[in-house]
């Protein structure tokens, strides 16, 4: 963390025009190597880690059409759109052993054995100090759309990723809409 | 004209402002300088101070944060890993983020009422009271609120432990133990006979059931309960009187006229949420208005809610009732020497007047004099003559909480000290601590061989036992209560207990169940739980009326959701009259008239008898009357202060014969000049890192005259060491500028004022603005507060503190003015330092429609919503204070530190998650519970009601918890909405209404059932100079004000032309509309 702090205390035999140079270079070059966008920074979009299982939104949502609120039941029922318990998935699993997924079947089947919860990798992670709340958004434009307006095309995805940069401009871009009839006030998010 | 005063005519009182404090009072410059600041200390001078732990190095704080920001943004950053965790097999009935309510019950061995606890995910974070229950009716007192923070105690003691002690019992080691092995350990100790369970109050079925099953299997069993703060002297006279002991229930709702003798009813004596709701219901104004005369030595919460105080000191209490019985019997006046006779003797033709309809209690602390009983037998009689007993005393639900005897305990002693107790099993109580020296407690207990405490800490008595079995929280664990005679209610486990512990009854059941011969039930019965549900089956649930004709299974459901059954039947008929026996005489034990101090025990309303003492909410939360925080301390009169050249802050000594303790000096008005006060429950030494060496121990003034307490009216002398200890009390914080009549802080006003005009004590200003007013197409918020119901006893401010996550500072902060409750109750006084009138005004942020704060903030972290509610932004604050500076409120609170981080695991369990937890730097203030009305106005919730919020099931933190309704929140968009319709109520003001805040909290004015009230300037004297001039001919008709005929309906129908027409009159813009339709009006007029 300090030394990237120094930088600009270790360069002073540079005048200020090359000083000035030095920084924008720096800073191309850093969002070159590490891949994030212009007016992104800070944000997460396109994040895709790597989950402890290897799980498939593209086949279970878009192959076999299973419904978003199925697993993620609490997103019309609470602020939170839970990851579903192992209990959930072994609905289906305790019958269906999937053809080439035996690997990772048989890790939920022994975390629901073993009743050891998955530690599953946060993906959206929303600014500090933001609450926000499924279940109105849920209430408001039906599961499927409202999901696929902040959550993307999630059906097509092998490997979940952020889709939307999940800022307050983003958010407040839709809330402003006047066909939604959105509160704009802070405490609408802040409290 | 005031010379034609009458007993109706208002008696005007030259000389009369308010003031907050003594200081005030006496015009101390430090009070006006104080006033002044906002902030009473300055950041730079604290740094200075201090090194270490309190010194936030500010610079060095300023250097990373320029560190942090310079990466922020040369860098694009990810967040750190975080993880989701759901659950492998989730519970049927959580889901992440919504909270369950679990039905259940709160005693803390003094008082009880049913509660809702509120638990997210998996975890209890509020106490909410049980509106199911007919006791508390909803209701919470201030201690209820502790249980949580008690749960999540780090000191509380992980699993069960054992002292190993020498042979004088002083030597403590202490190691842990396994409870298996505990078990069988204890079990053959309990199987050598002669044991003897010692607890408080235990008013639970179950556990009189199980403790009678274990002494079926451990004969020679006895059970001896033993209260702190007990009723042994209502008891005992109750049974002299009417032949059978026990502790009434005191109906406010038919009293018309209370009279109380050193009792301090509404603040902690009996059960308060019971008589502080039916006083709500019963103090609106009008003809049947009740009205309250309190008899006392020092200043409680009762008598600073009185209509009419009269100062007496303890050893006058029993002469006082048997003058009020007299001159009540014979009509004619009271003479009493050293008493208010006047005033007494026309409370004794009131009493006369309200037969039927009156009560007169004594009891407390207070009362605990040497002729305690012959106190309580003079009230029985008189209450008898007044009959009393059937209408506003009853017998047949009697309170059960108080069955505690002193008398058995000192029997218990006897037998412990003759070697008759093998073991002793104690639970619930601590007499180390809360025992007198003289009842020799500590040395009795080193004659038992085995001891055995349940106690979740090793506390004072529990490090002189054995064995120390921590029982957990009442959270924890399943027991059952019966608070009142035919009152059943169930106490649920809302979390799987933290730590190793188990509850008393669950231990006594597993060693009756262990032992050889267990009674059947316990025998068949599996765990405890199944234990309480065959209980409720073969004991309750046949009678109770709610679950007739249900089988077990939905009969059990019943109880688990609403978590009440009553079998008594109607608890509002009229109970059975009674007589007091012609043998019960109140027989006196001192003959002659004290001269001197004389000193008087008192409990708090939040420390009680010092069992909740280490929950830093209880110590932080200022005491209702003084104001003072973290301490207790000996309460002077102004005028023996004066003779003893006394401070506040002089220590004194105070010396009962030849019992001594120090303690500071606090100047209490109000009180009797001879008495010496000082409140019990303080001074413990092993409660844990909060409580440890916070005030002194009062017992160690009392005597527990071999049975018969005396804790009050004792000789005392006071000698001044010239030691200063500094007391802290938030009283002259917080200061709204300007004389408080002028600028109609408090508006007040009399019965008879009010029933001639309706709006009598409020001066409407004229206001109008140029600007148009805001419009609110949805929701418009509001909150009406009643201050003629609020008795301040400050059970919202602790709901606000517990819901919205409020830290805690510390008395040194508090010195600096850094207490961070959103909510305060200020209290005023007025009249004479020695007897004044007293006045509590709950203040939290006023959600101006016009808020000052708003315009000054500079980077807009303070706005106004579409809802009318002034939002405070945290991540915007950049910790100006401007806003601060500008609110004439003085609501807002500036977080100096990173409190959050102080919050020692597993303390942060108590943590609501749906309010923010603020952090250094940024300001914060009562949202209105924004959370909870994001949570019941989103879109799912209010398309599932029709899209319309119904009225009453949106409340914020402090209306659900307050026990006297005083506040009423909802949206006043909704004309038939309760607060809607009293915001058009006339007894309805806004503070500092001249600066045009047009504040969103409004007030109602306090009518009090007095002739006298101390007024020379201001709206109110004019009514009276008015009412004077013209008497009875200026009444107008009762038909055009609001006439309640039905005392306690809130909704009072008003005629609709008849207000208007007042508020023109009166020149008044309640709603700043009206103003600027006033204005275009003018401006028509003028151009017409």
């Amino acid at each position: 963390m300090t030394k990237s702090v120094k930088v600009p205390g270790r360069i002073p035999a540079m005048g200020p025009l090359k000083q000035i140079l030095f920084m924008i270079a720096l800073l191309a070059m850093t969002s070159v190597f590490s891949g994030c966008e212009w007016g992104n920074i800070g944000y997460n979009k396109g994040y895709a880690p790597e989950q402890p299982i290897k799980f498939s939104h593209e086949l279970h949502a878009g192959q076999y059409k299973v419904q978003c609120l199925y697993c993620h039941s609490s997103a019309e029922r609470a602020a939170h759109s839970a990851v579903p318990s192992v209990n959930i998935c072994m609905n289906c699993h305790l019958v269906v052993a999937g053809p080439d997924g035996k690997n990772n079947i048989q890790k939920v089947q022994e975390a629901y054995n073993n009743n050891a919860p998955i530690p599953w990798v946060k993906v959206h992670m929303l600014p500090d100090f933001v609450k926000f709340n499924h279940e109105a958004h849920v209430a408001k434009f039906g599961a499927p759309k409202a999901c696929h307006k902040c959550h993307g095309p999630v059906e097509s995805m092998e490997t979940l990723y952020q889709y939307s940069n999940l800022s307050m401009g983003w958010c407040v871009n839709c809330h402003r809409q006047p066909e939604n009839q959105a509160p704009v006030s802070c405490s609408t998010c802040h409290y | 004209m005031s010379e034609t005063t009458s007993n109706t005519q208002p008696q005007i009182i030259e000389q009369s402002n308010y003031w907050m404090s003594l200081e005030q009072a006496q015009g101390n410059p430090d009070f006006a300088k104080r006033a002044e600041n906002e902030f009473l200390s300055s950041p730079y001078a604290s740094s200075g101070q201090e090194s270490g732990q309190d010194g936030f190095a500010r610079r060095e704080f300023l250097k990373y944060m320029g560190a942090s920001l310079a990466l922020a943004t040369t860098a694009c950053v990810r967040r750190p890993v975080q993880r989701i965790i759901p659950y492998a097999k989730a519970p049927l009935e959580t889901t992440p983020g919504v909270s369950s309510f679990y039905a259940s019950t709160w005693f803390d061995g003094v008082e009880g009422y049913g509660t809702l606890v509120r638990t997210l995910d998996g975890r209890p974070v509020k106490m909410e009271g049980n509106p199911s229950d007919p006791i508390g009716l909803g209701g919470l007192p201030v201690r209820a609120h502790a249980e949580v923070l008690s749960l999540y105690d780090p000191d509380r003691l992980k699993g069960p432990v054992r002292n190993l002690q020498n042979k004088n019992r002083t030597n403590h080691e202490t190691i842990s133990g396994q409870w298996a092995d505990l078990d069988t350990k204890v079990q053959a100790e309990l199987a050598k006979g002669s044991v003897a369970i010692l607890s408080s109050t235990l008013p639970s079925p179950s556990a009189k059931a199980i403790i009678g099953d274990f002494a079926k299997v451990y004969p020679g069993t006895r059970w001896v309960q033993y209260d702190a703060m007990g009723n042994d002297a209502v008891r005992e006279a109750a049974r002299q009187s009417f032949g059978k002991a026990g502790t009434p229930r005191y109906r406010l709702m038919n009293a018309n006229l209370v009279v109380t003798i050193d009792c301090d009813l509404l603040g902690t004596y009996g059960a308060t949420v019971e008589t502080m709701k039916a006083w709500s219901v019963r103090r609106k104004p009008g003809k049947d208005q009740l009205r309250l005369v309190t008899i006392e030595s020092m200043m409680t919460l009762t008598g600073m809610n009185a209509d009419d105080r009269i100062r007496i000191k303890p050893s006058q209490q029993l002469a006082v009732v048997e003058a009020l019985a007299g001159a009540v019997a014979s009509g004619k006046d009271v003479t009493l020497a050293g008493v208010d006779t006047v005033m007494l003797s026309k409370v004794a033709t009131q009493l006369r007047a309200a037969r039927g309809k009156a009560l007169v209690v004594a009891g407390g602390l207070q009362t605990q004099t040497e002729d305690a009983v012959a106190l309580q037998i003079a009230v029985n009689r008189l209450n008898s003559s007044l009959g009393s007993f059937g209408s506003t005393i009853d017998f047949d639900s009697a309170s059960l909480t108080s069955e505690g005897s002193s008398s058995d305990l000192a029997t218990l002693i006897a037998d412990m000290n003759a070697g008759k107790i093998k073991t002793l099993i104690i639970h619930n109580t601590n007499p180390i601590f809360s025992l007198p020296a003289d009842a020799g407690f500590a040395e009795a207990i080193g004659q038992v061989p085995t001891v055995i405490s349940t106690s979740n800490f090793n506390d004072e008595t529990a490090t002189h036992a054995n064995y120390v079995l921590p029982t957990g929280s009442t959270l924890e664990s399943w027991s059952d209560y019966e608070l009142q005679t035919g009152v059943f209610s169930i106490q649920q486990p809302t979390i799987r207990p933290l730590h190793e512990s188990r509850s008393f009854e669950e231990s006594l059941f597993t060693w009756t169940k262990a032992a050889k011969g267990a009674p059947a039930r316990v025998a068949s019965s599996e765990a405890w739980f199944n234990y309480v549900q065959g209980v409720w089956k073969t004991e309750i649930l046949g009678r109770a009326s709610e679950v007739r004709g249900k089988s077990f299974d939905e009969a059990w459901v019943h109880v688990l959701q609403t978590g009440i059954v009553t079998t008594g039947g109607d608890r509002n008929r009229a109970g059975g009259s009674r007589s007091v026996a012609a043998g019960a005489v109140a027989k006196t034990n001192r003959k002659e008239p004290m001269t001197g101090y004389e000193l008087v025990l008192y409990p708090k309303i939040q420390i009680g008898d010092g069992r909740y003492a280490n929950v830093a909410w209880m110590q932080e939360l200022p005491d209702p009357v003084t104001k003072i925080v973290w301490d207790n301390y000996v309460s002077v009169s102004p005028a023996t202060a004066e003779k003893e050249h006394l401070k506040l802050g002089d220590v004194v000594e105070l010396q009962v014969g030849a019992q001594k303790l120090r303690a500071p000096v606090h100047i209490q008005v109000g009180q009797h000049d001879d008495v010496l006060a000082l409140a019990i429950g303080y001074g413990r030494t092993r409660a844990g890192r909060v409580a440890n060496n916070i005030g002194v121990n009062a017992m160690e003034l009392a005597s527990f005259g071999n049975g018969q307490p005396v804790l009050s009216g004792r000789a005392v002398s006071m000698k001044k060491t010239g030691e200063f200890y500094r007391l802290v009390s938030t009283q002259d914080h917080h200061v709204l500028e300007g004389s408080v009549a002028e600028r109609q802080l408090i508006a007040e006003t009399t019965n008879d004022l009010w029933m001639k005009n309706a709006g009598s004590g409020i001066h409407r200003h004229k206001i109008f603005s140029i600007w148009p007013s805001h419009t609110y197409s949805k929701h418009k918020w509001g909150m009406s507060i009643d201050l003629n119901s609020c008795t301040g006893c400050s059970a919202c401010v602790v709901a606000c503190q517990s819901e919205n996550n409020i830290p805690v500072v510390g008395k040194r902060y508090i010195m600096d003015g850094r207490e961070m409750h959103w909510l305060r109750i200020d209290r005023y006084y007025r009249g004479e330092v020695s007897n004044p009138e007293a006045i509590f005004q709950p203040m939290m942020c006023q959600h101006c429609e016009n808020a000052p704060c708003e315009t000054v903030c500079p980077v807009l972290a303070t706005v106004h919503n579409d809802e009318g509610l002034n939002d405070m932004v945290y991540n915007r604050c950049v910790g100006t204070r401007y806003c601060s500076n500008n609110c004439p409120y003085k609501v807002r609170r500036f977080n100096w530190f990173n409190y959050a981080k102080n919050i020692e695991a597993p303390m942060h369990m108590a943590l609501n998650p749906d309010v923010t937890v603020r952090t250094r730097g940024v300001m914060e203030k009562c949202t209105m519970c924004v959370h909870r009305i994001r949570q019941a106005t989103r879109v799912g919730v209010e398309a599932r009601k029709g899209g319309k919020l119904v009225d009453g099931s949106l409340k914020t933190a402090c209306q659900e918890s307050c026990p006297a309704n005083a506040i009423v929140f909802g949206d006043l968009n909704d004309k038939d909405s309760a607060v809607a319709k009293l915001f058009a109520n006339e007894r309805t003001y806004a503070v500092l209404e001249d600066l045009n805040t047009a504040p969103r909290v409004r007030y109602m004015s306090r009518v009090r059932n007095t002739d006298k009230l101390g007024y020379t300037t201001g709206v109110l004297a004019h009514e009276a100079h008015e009412a004077g001039a013209h008497g009875g001919e200026t009444e107008k008709d009762p038909s055009q004000h609001e006439t309640p005929a039905h005392p306690g309906s809130e909704d009072r129908k008003h005629e609709e032309g008849t207000s208007k027409g007042e508020k023109a009159t009166h020149g008044a813009f309640s709603d700043p509309m009206d103003a600027h339709k006033f204005l275009s009006n003018l401006v028509g007029e003028v151009r017409s």
